[in-house]
């Protein structure tokens, strides 16, 4: 008896389902209200009303710019429940498994990274500072960041990696998406607009164009910065384990 | 051309995912996980978005997989051998 109704009920979601897929107009059709109005204004105005050259970047900045912010405060969050369970890794009490192991490590990796690492960060910089330009952006630069943290510490050892990244640098750095986002909003604010407007009118006609590429550039080095940071404190809160 | 490459890229794509899922050892599983992620950023630029292709590349490939590495050495193998 319990188990036919369960199937019935389920029967009937399905139905409801299937009804609500058939009524969605058909995939990659030109009628779709996405293609008859928001992509036609994305792909004609961004570069005017949003001020990036790569119309991705202008849309998750500017259009997008409360669900980036969502987004930015998320990654934040994560690193906050980490920690939570985990806890912060202390230079003195904790080591790591591949420091313990007594493998050695073998040369060709040693010298492949510390060749690469600085050409890896660069590349992380570029990615970051050009994502207005071309493809990438904080997001993309940011995880590169925290990828060569990782891939420093792995090889040269957990101590050296908490020496080089402090604690006390990270816990500021962490922070700084939600924080750059804030800042870059606010500012619009005091000229009497919504939060996150960037093109402010109650300044200099000249130095418009100006200040919204420098907000822009401020919450995409934010996102960069935090991100890596982020990523490299959730590395070495997973991989710390206590000495003896 | 290009064509037969995307569908190269979608089987190998098929193969790994399931391939993820069918692998009991863990370790195995994340490094395939791993090859599924280069394979799909690589996807993401045939599709032009090489926005989500970079972020496929260095979250999915590089960043995700030594986390799933850590967390395994981390736990103890408790099945049937």
């Amino acid at each position: 008896m319990k188990k036919g109704v369960i199937i019935f009920a389920l029967f009937l979601l399905w139905v409801l389902l299937v009804a609500a897929v058939i009524a969605l107009p058909p995939m990659g059709s030109s009628e779709t209200p996405a293609y008859t109005h928001v992509v036609p204004r994305y792909l004609e105005k961004e570069v005017e009303e949003g001020g990036a050259n790569n119309i991705v970047t202008g849309i998750i900045l500017n259009y997008r710019g409360y669900d980036t912010m969502g987004e930015v405060t998320v990654i934040f969050t994560a690193l906050i429940c980490v920690l939570a369970v985990l806890g912060r890794e202390n230079i003195k009490r904790h080591t790591s498994k591949v420091e313990l192991s007594s493998v050695e490590k073998s040369v060709i990796v040693k010298s492949v990274v510390r060749l690469l690492a600085p050409f890896i960060i660069l590349f992380a910089l570029y990615i970051i500072l050009h994502g207005a330009e071309s493809p990438g952006g904080g997001f993309q630069g940011g995880a590169i960041l925290g990828a060569s943290v990782i891939v420093f510490t792995l090889t040269f050892g957990f101590t050296l990696g908490m020496k080089k990244f402090p604690l006390k640098y990270r816990t500021i750095l962490e922070s700084a998406g939600p924080l750059s986002f804030f800042i870059s909003g606010v500012v619009a604010l005091f000229c009497g607009l919504n939060f996150l407007t960037y093109m402010l009118p109650c300044i200099n006609h000249a130095y418009q164009d100006l200040v919204r590429h420098l907000l822009l550039l401020i919450i995409e080095i934010g996102i960069g910065i935090g991100g890596g940071t982020v990523i490299g404190s959730i590395f070495f809160a997973m991989e710390k384990v206590e000495k003896e | 051309m290009l064509r037969s490459l995307d569908i190269l890229l979608l089987i190998f794509l098929l193969v790994t995912a399931i391939g993820v899922v069918r692998t009991k050892d863990l370790l195995g599983a994340s490094i395939i996980f791993s090859a599924y992620s280069l394979i799909m950023a690589i996807v993401w630029q045939q599709l032009s978005a090489p926005d989500l292709a970079l972020t496929e590349a260095a979250v999915g490939a590089g960043v995700t997989t030594v986390l799933f590495l850590i967390a395994i050495g981390r736990t103890v193998r408790r099945e049937d051998e």
